[in-house]
């Protein structure tokens, strides 16, 4: 990663860390509140796409962790070599209870189904978000699917293996 | 029955097992030796293989397709997802056994089933046919009101009237729902 880009980082936002997984890809962890600020300083920067928005599930800590996958476009594809390519992973932790972050759309807009299947599955709320509705589920479920405290096998049991088989 | 030779497969895609289909179908397995061919909609169709998982959404269509299909027409699970839920088992979102809400006249087991097995299933459908026991179609109108009860037992109310008349029981219950 750009030296000169992870000292700025460092410099300018409070409680950056700065992990180098392999020479293309990097692992930025930030506080939430400076999630925006952040995401729009590494777009300036050349990681000009959202490629997913992702969540993880940390019950043991009672957190969500929301992770941002950038990469960047190449501007000119002549001069191309594959150290070009460039990944960041930009993770936040939010409180599992009430969880809320700030909708990323202003910034990329192609978040705004990754955000509403987050919502759908983890329940977690994209504030600024326009329409936050279900995105695949048709069922109605108490706990959102993919939480972990969502038991599937009692969920199975009521639901499916509930329904008799039919008798000729 | 002369249509065994002639067998339609409504081209329906369904889970992972669809991927199977287009080698069974052309040059290179050529299923039209057995005498199926795809065909485009359910209303011309007279096979129905439901290849792999079938989620909860799924099954509304499958359901609604299988109902437009005409007599006789037959069912075929494919792939061990349909018969018990194979690695979906504790899915949140997919039916495990797909003959509690449609009638099923053979399944094809194996993760996945290799074209050969679909040719052995088909060969296997004609003994069955032969023998009057390919009847999911009548075990359907017969015992339409279990499938229906099963069926709005997921999906709480559907969407389309009933296929077949139920019996005068069943539907006060249903117009009571609405």
């Amino acid at each position: 990663m750009n030296e000169t880009l992870k000292k700025e980082l460092q410099s300018t936002f409070n409680g950056v860390e700065i992990v180098d997984i392999h020479e293309t890809r990097t692992a930025i962890i930030v506080p939430s509140v400076s999630v925006p600020v952040v995401l729009r300083k590494l777009k300036e920067s050349g990681l000009n796409r959202l490629s997913l928005l992702s969540c993880v599930d940390w019950i043991g800590d009672g957190k969500f962790e929301i992770v941002y996958i950038l990469t960047s476009y190449m501007q000119n594809d002549d001069e191309y070599t594959p150290n070009d390519e460039w990944h960041v992973f930009l993770k936040t932790k939010i409180p599992r209870d009430h969880a809320s972050l700030k909708s990323a759309i202003d910034i990329f807009e192609n978040a705004e189904p990754y955000e509403r299947e987050i919502h759908e599955l983890f329940g977690v709320h994209f504030d600024g978000h326009p329409r936050l509705t279900p995105l695949f589920l048709t069922q109605k479920y108490e706990v959102p699917p993919f939480r972990k405290d969502f038991d599937t096998r009692q969920y199975v049991k009521d639901t499916y293996d509930a329904i008799p088989m039919v008798e000729d | 029955m002369a249509h065994k030779y002639s067998l339609h497969a409504v081209y329906f895609c369904t889970g992972c097992g669809i991927i199977e289909i287009p080698p069974v179908i052309t040059a290179r397995w050529d299923a039209e030796r057995f005498g199926v061919i795809p065909v485009p909609t359910p209303r011309q169709g007279n096979l129905f293989m439901i290849t792999g998982y079938v989620s909860v959404k799924t099954l509304e269509a499958i359901i609604r397709s299988y109902e437009q299909m005409p007599d006789p027409k037959y069912t075929v699970g494919f792939g061990s997802c349909p018969i018990n839920g194979g690695m979906y088992w504790d899915s949140y979102n997919t039916i495990k056994h797909l003959d509690k809400y449609i009638p099923v006249d053979g399944w094809i087991a194996g993760c996945m089933p290799r074209p050969e097995a679909v040719f052995i299933g088909v060969t296997h459908l004609w003994t069955l046919i032969d023998k009057g026991k390919a009847d999911g179609y009548l075990r359907y109108k017969k015992n339409y009101a279990s499938y229906r009860k099963n069926q709005e037992a997921l999906f709480g109310e559907l969407g389309w009237p009933p296929l077949y008349e139920l019996p005068n029981w069943k539907k006060e219950e249903t117009i009571s729902k609405r």
